[in-house]
């Protein structure tokens, strides 16, 4: 029997985003408002009957709010002792008269208060719960829980083992969307379960004794592809965020259904399938939400239930409550082990795939439509300290840094000025030069012992004299922070011919579309007999050495040195410097191959100090 | 003119939407049109559903159903 986990969340949100606006419909705020409430338990009430209609047990996680109404806590308890329904405790839904009186403010999200609020809060919302049910809940969560806050949570209530705390890829994309007014600005975290480090809790825990005492999930499934690109919230397991990206036609959604079994084919890469449902009440209120009116929300929301329920009675899918798929996560998965995504576009038509992989070392992206290009690249070998809230240095920003992301950095060149960030190969031969950016394929996995490896269909590159094929090749060891990278030469036109392989990778460091100060940065070419140097300063330097052990790049603001290493032979390697209207650095290895050979490089991440 | 409202539903502007922005549009009952209060988009209620039935042309998979992921 395959195994799919869905875990079902309510929260019975008093005041539910969205649902109250105070400009265009002519209301000064209350969010007091007896319509509001109303409404909003309603919602919770309407959801709560969907799922056990289906038979689905569910998470409820009661909000601040929700712990002074009294119909909220007794349809909790009731649904406890009826369907076996958890209650949990989400930090979402803070804003209350009782809130607001309290601490003075607007701020709804628990990860940008100062830690002093955090503290605060956490103590008032844990206790009340407790005064209320009579235990502390084994569940929490929000968009986004930071590691200082999940520390201070495990350590004062270690009944705590399981929080929602990301959503994927909600960062400057969504900001945008918004017209540059939504702050969850949380790129680069995983996508599917993980237990976090009690370092950054982007980072899975490599061991026990980085382990933070939690099982995470993140707030939805999302489209490992679409998400990328686009707005985080249209595509998801989340049948309104599917409504918000109009991804429907004659109230049909076919998207929403194949996105959940692409999520159910993963099942081959991890050995579990995962999805997460968690719709807030604001996305079914009655007014409807932008272009959908109410009975299309509520119908989607239904149908979503009903397809998961086809699931499970044909024995395809089973539902946890977030305590349940917590102590099954800690059962049945290891610290190192990798979580792999070979994804596919299901959207746009095209052949698309995506290769993501994410391990304590690392979180990285390969994109087939460019031979294997590394797109995205954080090296959560660093484990930042990265405090994010009121008093620290990142009040908003809680992204994991990249080294590469193609999408905010350019990524593949297409304009005359300058470089973007990639890892890729290109390939010369009598003057002309080809990059493998430019060559679309498929990619197909492999799992042998503890190697993951991703091997592309061979492309063919087609010079003025001569043409060739490139097998390419990528490994990932578990628990090493290594990429093996193999290119293989075939096919070539002119047996005798040698053609220039130039493997490397341009990068730079930051969360955001915006340019960081690379002062600091240190390139480093180290040579069997010499080694060159460049300590960044925007001059547009190069420096080359040969035979060559290692080119590599500390970046101390991200705590990184990410270097390539030459694997089995000769080669040349060099560092490049950027400027000021291209702020990269590049690593680069260098060999001439001739048919049937075959280049590999090591790429590395380390912590920097 | 009095000020402009939200309109019966809340649409979004179509031409933003297809830069990714989600912006709500308002609603001048005199023009019976409308509005962008980013960029100058205006539009009659069935403008803003047949750009949004356009808005949708990259969606090549719409309507298909996806089974088999290789």
């Amino acid at each position: 029997m395959s195994k799919f986990i869905l875990n079902i969340i309510h929260r019975p949100e008093m005041v539910p985003e969205y649902a109250e606006k105070i400009t265009g419909h002519g209301r000064a705020e209350d969010i007091q408002r007896k319509s509001l409430l109303t409404e909003s338990l309603d919602i919770f009430k309407l959801q709560q009957e969907i799922a056990h209609q289906n038979g689905f047990k569910t998470t409820i996680q009661m909000t601040y709010a929700s712990l002074f109404n009294q119909e909220a806590i007794d349809l909790a308890k009731e649904h406890h002792k009826l369907y076996g329904d958890e209650i949990g405790l989400t930090l979402l839904g803070l804003p209350c008269k009782e809130f607001r009186e309290k601490y003075r403010t607007k701020d709804f999200c628990i990860w940008m208060f100062s830690m002093e609020d955090k503290k605060a809060i956490v103590a008032d919302v844990f206790e009340k719960f407790h005064e209320v049910f009579g235990f502390y809940p084994q569940s929490t969560g929000s968009y986004f829980l930071d590691a200082d806050l999940i520390n201070h949570i495990k350590r004062e209530y270690p009944s705590v083992i399981c929080a929602v705390a990301t959503c994927w890829e909600e960062g400057p994309k969504a900001y945008h969307t918004t017209n540059n007014s939504w702050y969850t600005l949380f790129d680069g975290g995983p996508w599917n379960p993980w237990i976090p480090s009690k370092a950054n809790s982007h980072v899975p825990a490599a061991h026990e004794g980085e382990d933070s005492g939690i099982v995470a999930i993140p707030h939805l499934s999302r489209d490992l592809l679409a998400c990328f690109d686009g707005n985080g919230s249209n595509f998801g397991t989340h049948p309104q965020n599917v409504l918000r990206g109009m991804i429907y036609k004659d109230g049909q959604y076919p998207y929403l259904y194949n996105l959940i079994d692409q999520y159910r084919s993963l099942e081959r890469f991890n050995g579990y399938a995962y999805n997460m449902m968690f719709v807030g009440p604001g996305w079914m209120n009655k007014m409807g939400r932008w272009e959908a009116p109410y009975e299309l929300l509520v119908k989607s929301y239904r149908d979503c239930m009903a397809y998961y329920a086809e699931l499970k009675r044909a024995g395809e899918l089973e539902e946890m409550t977030m305590s349940e798929f917590a102590d099954w996560f800690r059962r049945n998965r290891g610290y190192t082990q990798p979580e792999c995504a070979l994804w596919s576009d299901i959207l746009y038509g095209s052949r698309k795939q995506l290769f993501w992989y994410c391990d304590p070392y690392m979180r990285t992206c390969l994109d087939m439509n460019q031979c294997g290009a590394m797109i995205d690249l954080r090296p959560y070998v660093a484990r930042l300290d990265w405090p994010v809230g009121i008093g620290t240095r990142h009040v908003q920003d809680a992204s994991y840094p990249f080294l590469i992301q193609s999408m905010y950095r350019a990524g593949f060149f297409t304009h005359y000025a300058g470089e973007g960030t990639i890892k890729s190969l290109k390939v010369s031969y009598e003057g002309e030069e080809v990059d493998l950016c430019l060559c679309r394929t498929r990619a197909h996995y492999e799992q042998t012992g503890s190697t993951r490896t991703i091997t592309l269909e061979p492309v063919e590159i087609a010079f003025r004299k001569l043409s060739l094929k490139i097998t390419t090749s990528f490994a990932f060891v578990e628990g090493t922070g290594e990429i093996l990278v193999s290119r293989r030469i075939t096919d070539m036109s002119d047996p005798t011919a040698r053609v220039g392989l130039n493997e490397y990778m341009t990068a730079c460091y930051g969360t955001t579309e915006y340019p960081e100060d690379m002062t600091g940065i240190q390139l480093k070419a180290v040579g069997h007999s010499e080694t060159k140097e460049i300590a960044y300063g925007y001059m547009c330097r190069e420096e080359q050495a040969a035979p060559i052990r290692a080119v590599e790049a500390l970046v101390p603001q991200v705590s990184t040195r990410v270097s390539m290493l030459p694997v089995g032979r000769n080669m040349t390697g060099y560092i490049r410097e950027g400027y000021a209207f291209s702020p990269m650095f590049t690593l680069g290895l260098c060999a001439e191959l001739g048919d049937g050979e075959e280049m590999t490089t090591c790429l590395r991440l380390e912590k920097a100090d | 003119m009095p000020q402009a409202g939200k309109g019966r539903l809340n649409y979004r502007c179509p031409a933003c939407f297809m830069r990714d922005l989600d912006i709500d549009m308002f609603y001048d009952r005199e023009k019976k049109e409308f509005y962008c209060i980013r960029c100058p988009f205006t539009g009659t209620e069935e403008e803003v559903i047949h750009l949004n039935e356009m808005a949708r042309f990259r969606y090549k998979n719409l309507t298909k159903r996806i089974k088999t992921f290789d």
